[in-house]
């Protein structure tokens, strides 16, 4: 693949809520294993234009294209296949079911016992343990239920499935929000560890200071439109912020 | 190293190998409550109610247990994928007036095996416009299940003017359904029995029920991870309402009679069960196994009450004790297990 060539291309992206117009014909491109902080203030359309990447709404207007061929993404299942793995606010983990359920909730491994097709429960709580460990999480047991995690613990698991499943696109929609800070270092790690082992990773958050640490480009958002972008180090922190407080971007020399 | 670690896993497993059959992994499983509720009645009964311990009454327990339990097995799949179904009673009735109306009709041979499919088809039916007016219409299941509960049960009354009808059809499906057989033994005993391994089988271990638990316990969630959300529910839909019509015909068969008001309020009893079973009405956690003991308790309570000297009319203060204990020691239990 042509390493110029955008892993996945997004163009012109419209998206109406009724009267509101959430997003106003955003270009957005993520590269081939590169962090990219998605920033913007809350309302700025950050979370309904991944929504529109993962599958969960459809776009009103405009195009995307998966390594360089044009897609239609109708719904999560579809985006999975692509290889685009979400991990949303809300973690996308189901509290009533064990830790392994989950992790495999969409892409249950079976095996055949006759005619019969049943889930590979032993499988199932094999792997997700290996899977996890394999990003550094270590959990008392697969059988137990993500209600009885903490915070930290539930964003590593979503964060290691969306990895375990060797995801092209891993996108982190605010992950760093509720945690404590040592559990912000660690998610921190993973994201880098997914990065490392092959995924491009797409940061959502409203928190410059979350995103500056691992990211190697950052696009603004502001009111459904792009603001800009600007690469890691050009512009400090400090400056990113002014530039989504004020709805203006700072020039870059 | 590896191999060690998947021993250490290994032990932790309760789900696929059992490791311990402690006090503390018990009571873990959700059908627990419900379990040793069913025990404690059935010592009650059997020491207080004279010949509540017999073949005989076992038998005939069994076979209101079974009516009973396979519309709790559907309704508590249904209520575990987070909907609910008023209409399973109505269910019940239709398929069973479906049936004995095409039973007398169909004079060839197989008959009332005809009848009997048209019957569950007829069932299903229902199940998948209960589906689309919740999923489509957006209302919840509870006030479309009540309209499609009043409105098939108004029809029954309009087309019968409120007579009986008798069964004049052959005796195929009867006897396969409900026939006596030795020591009073009823095949719907091992329907009800085959139905309850079917169906905890399919929720506990198959695609389907990994996804029937997701999409009830956080739909939106489990739409995100690539579940096709209204296809469960609509499949679950269409399992409660079949499960439904065949208990109906079961019961009209044992009866050779449909009367209109066939199984009036027998929803309640069936989510009663459900509930007493384990089975969460928010959906996302429950027990087949559960359901069956719940339907069992409630079908002891209602011939050991009798038995034990205590008028019928009791039945329901009894009942209504139960469940909301029931309610109460399953959340106690539930919060053990899930941490909340």
């Amino acid at each position: 693949m042509n390493p110029k060539q955008p892993l996945v291309r997004m163009e012109n992206i419209q998206k109406r809520f009724g009267k509101v117009r959430a997003l106003k014909g955003v270009d957005f491109e993520v590269y081939d294993q590169e962090v990219v902080g998605l920033l913007g203030d809350n309302g700025a359309g950050k979370s309904t234009l991944i929504k529109i990447l993962s599958g969960v709404y459809r776009p009103d207007g405009g195009t995307i294209y998966f390594q360089g061929e044009k897609v239609d993404i109708n719904s999560p299942e579809e985006a999975r296949k692509l290889g685009i793995e979400t991990v949303h606010q809300d973690l996308s983990l189901i509290e009533k079911m064990s830790v392994a359920r989950n992790f495999f909730l969409g892409k249950e491994p079976t095996k055949k016992i006759g005619p019969l097709e049943i889930l590979d429960l032993k499988k199932m709580n094999r792997e997700c343990m290996i899977g996890l460990k394999q990003i550094g999480i270590e959990l008392r047991s697969p059988t137990e239920f993500v209600s009885t995690l903490s915070g930290g613990e539930r964003q590593a698991i979503a964060i290691g499935r969306a990895a375990y499943f060797g995801a092209r696109i891993l996108i982190l929609d605010e992950p760093l929000r509720n945690l404590s800070i040592r559990e912000q270092r660690n998610t921190l790690n993973h994201i880098q560890e997914a990065r490392n082992k092959g995924s491009s990773v797409i940061f959502i958050t409203h928190n410059v200071h979350h995103v500056c640490p691992v990211a190697d480009r950052i696009v603004l958002l502001e009111n459904g439109e792009k603001l800009g972008e600007v690469k890691a180090g050009e512009l400090t922190p400090e400056e990113i912020a002014e530039c989504i407080a004020t709805g203006q971007m700072i020039k870059v020399n | 190293m590896l191999i060690i670690q998947n021993q250490e896993i290994a032990h932790h497993q309760n789900e696929g190998i059992r490791s311990k059959w402690t006090f503390e992994e018990l009571r873990k499983i959700p059908e627990f409550g419900a379990l040793i509720a069913f025990l404690a009645l059935f010592i009650f009964f059997a020491i207080c109610a004279p010949r509540f311990f017999s073949l005989r009454n076992i038998t005939s327990l069994l076979t209101i247990i079974a009516e009973l339990g396979i519309m709790t097995v559907g309704i508590s799949f249904l209520m575990i994928g987070g909907e609910i179904d008023l209409s399973v009673s109505s269910a019940y009735a239709t398929a069973g007036f479906v049936f004995v109306t095409l039973a007398n009709i169909f004079t060839f041979p197989l008959g009332s095996l005809l009848a009997f499919i048209v019957a569950l088809l007829v069932s299903l039916l229902i199940g998948f416009v209960n589906s689309r007016v919740v999923l489509r219409g957006g209302i919840p299941s509870f006030i479309a299940t009540l309209g499609m509960m009043m409105f098939l049960r108004g029809i029954l009354l309009g087309i019968t003017g409120g007579r009986s009808i008798s069964y004049a059809g052959d005796s195929l499906v009867p006897s396969l359904l409900t026939g006596i057989m030795a020591y009073r033994f009823r095949p719907s005993h091992f329907w009800f029995i085959a139905i309850v391994v079917v169906f905890s089988f399919i929720l506990n271990h198959t695609v389907f029920g990994n996804r029937v638990f997701a999409t009830g316990g956080k739909k939106l969630a489990a739409y995100t991870m690539g579940v096709n959300v209204n296809q469960v529910k609509t499949a679950c839909f269409m399992i409660s309402s079949v499960l439904a019509g065949l208990s109906g015909v079961i019961a009209i068969s044992r009866f050779s009679l449909a009367n209109v008001s066939f199984g009036q309020g027998m929803e309640l009893e069936a989510i009663a069960a459900s509930v007493i079973g384990g089975t969460l009405m928010t959906g996302g956690y429950g027990s087949i196994i559960g359901a069956a003991l719940g339907a069992g308790i409630m079908g002891m309570v209602r011939t050991g009450l009798v038995m034990a000297g205590v008028p019928s009319y009791w039945y329901n203060a009894f009942v209504g004790i139960i469940l909301v204990i029931a309610a109460v020691v399953n959340l106690k239990l539930r919060s053990t297990i899930l941490g909340e």
